[in-house]
């Protein structure tokens, strides 16, 4: 049943796609409820795994194991642990949500929903993969729709300052220009990140590829690698270095992530969500997947790598999204900058800080999906971004203003949302290891408050200017649906953690038992914060 | 040398696939003569009937496991003459059936287009059983003049013989090395038969010998530094012509120089393997840089052709058994790429009467389809998964890791990325820009087939490979004792090499 469910998780999404094709672009609303019956499927069935993922036995679970290839050793080998499972379900939800937040699609509807559906099932299969080639199989599987849904349903940007700002406009003609040059069109936006992407991918693919030449048995099996592989000197170094960098690039670590705001920035609504939600997090996850399995003590010897990137991370992206006019640069940077803290809690290499890291994908995914969502409504009824021009919308939009105000607490970590729990677990957790960085991540925290209730206020509050007078709230059941699935599963998960925290502790503990046995650490805060 | 030509009924089976080829062959041309009204259509279905006919012997052949040698070793029927054998009939099937739409463009038909596209294809035939330098020369001539004559087809277009003129002189002037060289190797050896060659001990003109067959045999899979034929025979030829051209020959010839170099000179592997990682580094670089450059599209797809026949050599360079494996599936993946990005073009230049990239704006609200085919082809192409292009890449990377070839492995890595950049491009064109002039395209029955044919091999080798790879695996059992790299090679290749 739990296989079944995982497999109905990952196929569910592409057999929509197929099925997409063979129904006529004209009809439109069945177009939409094919994609949402596929997307809803996955949601459901993604919630079975999660629910059912059994935390006293831990490890994988679900498994199906497929011959694909026995000639170059590839083997088509799905399951879940306790980091993949939350994760698969994040994707489903951001999914789910994103189907119905592109609604009112009506340019290509059906090639929209096609690429969309294939970007989150290739998103899912990255997360439960078990074979080295079908991770990065389904890795860059979810880079390519990117390139076409920017391009195709994207928006222009206006760079990273405000138009109507008489100073923005002067540092924009002068050093904005020169460092950000054709940052403004969609299609500039779309092949940076595809590029990008793809020169990250192809280094780890190197990883890869060296891990199965030197490893005893000629496999891409990573349960089979695990146990068999043994690198060490400078062999093991290259690979981590490889794969770390490879990975990193789409996670976004700090000199890495350039190309990540503008694309958010650049995508529409649904995208931007699964790809700040879901996407970035297949850099840290297979970071953990590859390097935290295959080469445990390398990780821990070069860890510390991203202790120190991951505080140019926060300040940087907090920095940059406080000064944005733009709120999808806001919101992009803001993730840009959260992505440093599951960085800290990774390299901490503590058993709450790592835990607090997988539960932070989860809640950062959610906060920032229903941020994206609602940044995508106010930039439908009212064709700008730019947060000076807008103001005063609470008027027109008290619904949406409200669960943005949730958003907004719940990025900044407000108890009674996950976020909290992940992010004081991150903390915790790091605080022995790594000081400096704790301050520098409550400092961020405050960063995130100050850009956060900036923009809110920029958007919701002051003076309504007369030409977006005719915007309107969510209204029908479709457009509140996909905010309502998120706010709640923030605040489920925020006030009843147990079960989540149990899970993904059933998988860390023996993983950063592995990475400490090979020369014993004292492992600190081992007694659990909770209980 | 004596030629025994006595053959028996049972070795006449060997050349049955041949035999009935060539019956057919004059048939068509014959029916063409007579039945001066025949639908010219008609005549290529005929055409084709008969390859389809040619291949399920070869397929029976495959199954059946009829294997054998002929005129003392110069013609050959083993598990790699069969796989380059279907691998041209496939294309030359699926270039009859994109032709009958461009052919109807030409002023005068003249029904000697079905019968020289399926006299190169025999040529090509037996260029797959070649298992000796004479043949080789032979076969190569024999394949190639068809060609000639194909490339300059559209009379009233200078383009056209301007790229027919070009690829004679090319085509004539490595002709005239590759005779040379054998001369060369034959003076040295004494025999023309690679597998007498294996033993031979290495001199100065074996080399030189060599490197001219080396540098003419890569004229004919367009290797840099040998590839300057390639853009403007490219775009001058019949489209059709171009597809064509642009698979079947690099196939035969990659038979060749499997065979060459792993039997006959087997001994010198690591001189040879240098002579490979130069190409393909070459090859690669060159190829995807100036394809960025480019505006018509038939220019690209000849770029980007250089730079897939770059890949292909790394597996040339791997020298291994798992090297030829991974070359014979990649091949399989680029024939369903290449020529169903081929047959795209083919169906929109006979929409609009144009190659240039400008002109594909917008075709994804003009034609989905065509769009989305050009799409997955292109993507396959440049190795994006799930499509078959990823897979033989990925192939030919693990057969090169395997060599340590490092350097090799990082050059194409990036490739890849370069590569993307401008398929990308195209994609750009086709979905994101507005069409200049918004009326649908609508694609011919047979045009279609053939594009679905793309569509399913591109997708069916990416998702499912198993069955393809483990064919390519058998087809080439025979080099599973290749010898391994000596310790003692040069210098400069362990440091280029990056062992």
């Amino acid at each position: 049943m739990g296989q079944l469910a995982l497999q109905a998780t990952l196929f569910g999404p592409f057999l929509g796609a197929i099925v997409l094709l063979f129904v006529p672009n004209r009809e439109p609303l069945l177009v939409r409820a094919v994609a949402a019956v596929s997307a809803g499927t996955a949601l459901l069935a993604s919630l079975y795994v999660f629910m059912a993922y059994d935390p006293d036995q831990g490890g994988f679970q679900f498994i199906t194991k497929w011959a694909w290839s026995e000639e170059l050793g590839i083997g088509f080998h799905i399951g879940v642990d306790g980091i993949g499972a939350p994760l698969v379900f994040a994707s489903a939800i951001l999914l789910f949500a994103g189907i119905f937040i592109s609604w009112h699609i009506k340019d290509r509807t059906k090639e929209f929903y096609i690429f969309l559906l294939i970007l989150a099932a290739a998103t899912i299969g990255v997360f439960m993969s078990l074979d080295l080639f079908f991770l990065y199989f389904f890795y860059e599987m979810s880079v390519l729709p990117m390139y076409v849904l920017l391009g195709i349903w994207g928006s222009h940007t206006k760079g990273y300052l405000s138009m109507t700002d008489e100073e923005g406009r002067r540092l924009r003609d002068s050093v904005g220009f020169i460092l950000n040059f054709g940052s403004n069109s969609k299609e500039y936006a779309a092949m940076k990140l595809t590029l990008f992407l793809s020169a990250g991918a192809v280094f780890a693919l190197m990883g890869i590829l060296l891990i199965y030449h030197f490893s005893p048995v000629q496999t891409f099996d990573i349960l089979v690698l695990r146990e068999v592989a043994d690198f060490d000197g400078t062999l093991a170094i290259i690979i981590w270095l490889l794969v770390f960098f490879g990975f990193a690039s789409i996670a976004p670590i700090w000199p890495l992530h350039s190309w990540s705001p503008v694309g958010h920035a650049a995508a529409p609504a649904a995208t931007s969500m699964l790809h700040a939600g879901v996407l970035m997090k297949l850099g840290h996850f297979s970071i953990i997947r590859v390097a935290y399995e295959i080469l445990p003590e390398t990780t821990r010897e070069l860890m510390p790598i991203a202790a120190v990137l991951c505080v140019f991370s926060i300040l940087y992206g907090g920095f940059v999204a406080y000064f944005a006019k733009d709120t999808k640069y806001v919101i992009g940077y803001s993730s840009s900058s959260h992505m440093g803290y599951v960085f800290l809690g990774m390299a901490a290499l503590d058993y709450i800080s790592l835990t607090g890291a997988v539960i932070y994908m989860f809640a950062h995914a959610l906060a920032t999906g229903m941020l994206f969502a609602m940044a995508g409504w106010v930039y439908d009824q009212t064709h700008t971004r730019d947060i000076p021009s807008l103001g005063g919308l609470v008027k027109n939009m008290p619904f949406l203003a409200g669960a943005f105000i949730i958003a907004c607490m719940a990025s900044v970590g407000m108890p009674g949302t996950v976020n909290f729990i992940a992010e004081i677990m991150i903390i915790v957790g790091s605080w022995e290891k790594y000081p400096f960085q704790v301050v520098v991540a409550v400092l961020g925290i405050v960063l995130t408050m100050a850009y956060l209730f900036k923009m809110m206020r920029g958007l919701f509050y002051g003076n309504m200017s007369p030409e977006y007078a005719h915007a309107r709230d969510t209204s029908q059941w479709v457009d509140r649906l996909p905010l309502l699935v998120m706010i709640g599963c923030s605040i489920f998960f925020g006030i009843f953690p147990m079960h989540f925290y149990n899970v993904v502790r059933s998988t860390v503990v023996p993983m950063l038992d592995r990475i400490h046995q090979v020369a014993p650490m004292v492992a600190q805060n081992t007694t659990g914060l909770l209980p | 040398m004596t030629f025994d030509l006595t053959l028996s009924s049972s070795d006449l089976l060997l050349l049955a696939p041949e035999i009935f080829l060539t019956i057919w062959l004059c048939v068509v041309l014959a029916v063409d003569f007579t039945f001066k009204h025949i639908d010219h259509e008609n005549l290529a279905y005929l055409s084709v009937g008969g390859i389809i006919a040619t291949l399920v012997n070869l397929i029976w052949f495959d199954y059946t496991g009829v294997q054998g040698a002929l005129f003392k070793d110069m013609f050959v029927l083993d598990g790699v003459a069969i796989f380059f054998k279907i691998f041209v009939l496939i294309a030359t099937a699926l270039v009859l059936l994109a032709s009958i739409d461009y052919v109807k463009s030409f002023k005068f038909f003249r029904g000697e287009y079905y019968f020289l596209v399926m006299m190169s294809a025999l040529g090509m035939m037996f260029m797959a059983s070649a298992q000796d330098l004479l043949s080789v020369f032979v076969t190569l001539e024999f394949s190639t003049f068809g060609f000639y004559v194909l490339v300059a087809y559209l009379r009233e277009d200078q383009k056209s013989s301007e790229a027919g003129l070009k690829f004679f002189i090319l085509g004539v002037f490595a002709a005239g090395l590759l005779a040379y060289g054998i001369s060369l190797v034959y003076g040295e050896t004494g025999t023309l038969v690679f597998s007498e060659m294996a033993s031979t001990p290495g001199s100065y003109g074996l080399a030189i010998g060599f490197i001219m067959i080396f540098a003419a045999l890569g004229f004919k899979i367009g290797a840099v530094p040998f590839h300057s034929w390639i853009p403007d025979t490219y775009q001058g030829a019949p489209t059709p012509i171009t597809a064509f051209l642009s698979i079947a020959p690099k196939g035969a010839a990659l038979a060749i120089f499997i065979r060459m170099f792993y039997v006959a000179l087997a001994s010198f592997k690591p001189t040879w393997v240098l002579l490979f990682v130069v190409a393909s580094i070459l090859s690669m670089t060159y190829g995807n840089i100036v394809a960025i450059a480019q505006k018509n599209i038939k220019r690209l797809l000849a770029y980007s052709g250089i730079a897939q026949i770059g890949n292909v050599m790394i597996g040339l360079a791997a020298g291994t058994k798992r090297g030829s494996d991974a070359i014979l599936f990649y091949l399989l993946t680029y024939l369903f790429a290449n020529l169903g990005a081929f047959a795209v073009v083919i169906g929109v230049s006979n929409l609009i009467k144009s190659d240039e990239i400008e002109d594909y704006n917008g075709l994804n609200r003009r034609s989905p389809f065509l769009a989305a085919a050009m799409f997955l082809f292109l993507l396959s192409l440049a190795g994006v998964p799930p499509l078959a292009g990823f897979i033989g890449k990925l192939y030919i990377f693990v057969a090169a890791i395997e060599q340590e070839l490092y350097t090799l492995l990082i050059v194409g890595l990036i490739n890849i990325v370069i590569s993307m950049y401008y398929y990308l491009v195209v994609v750009k064109k086709m979905y994101i820009n507005e069409p200049h002039d918004p009326t649908p395209l609508s694609v011919s029955a047979p045009l279609k087939a053939v594009i679905f044919v793309g569509i399913a091999g591109t997708l069916l080798l990416g998702i499912y490979p198993k069955p393809f790879i483990d064919w390519a695996v058998a087809a080439t059992l025979m080099f599973s004792n290749i010898a391994a790299p000596t310790a003692a090679a040069p210098a400069v290749l362990t440091s280029l090499a990056g062992g």
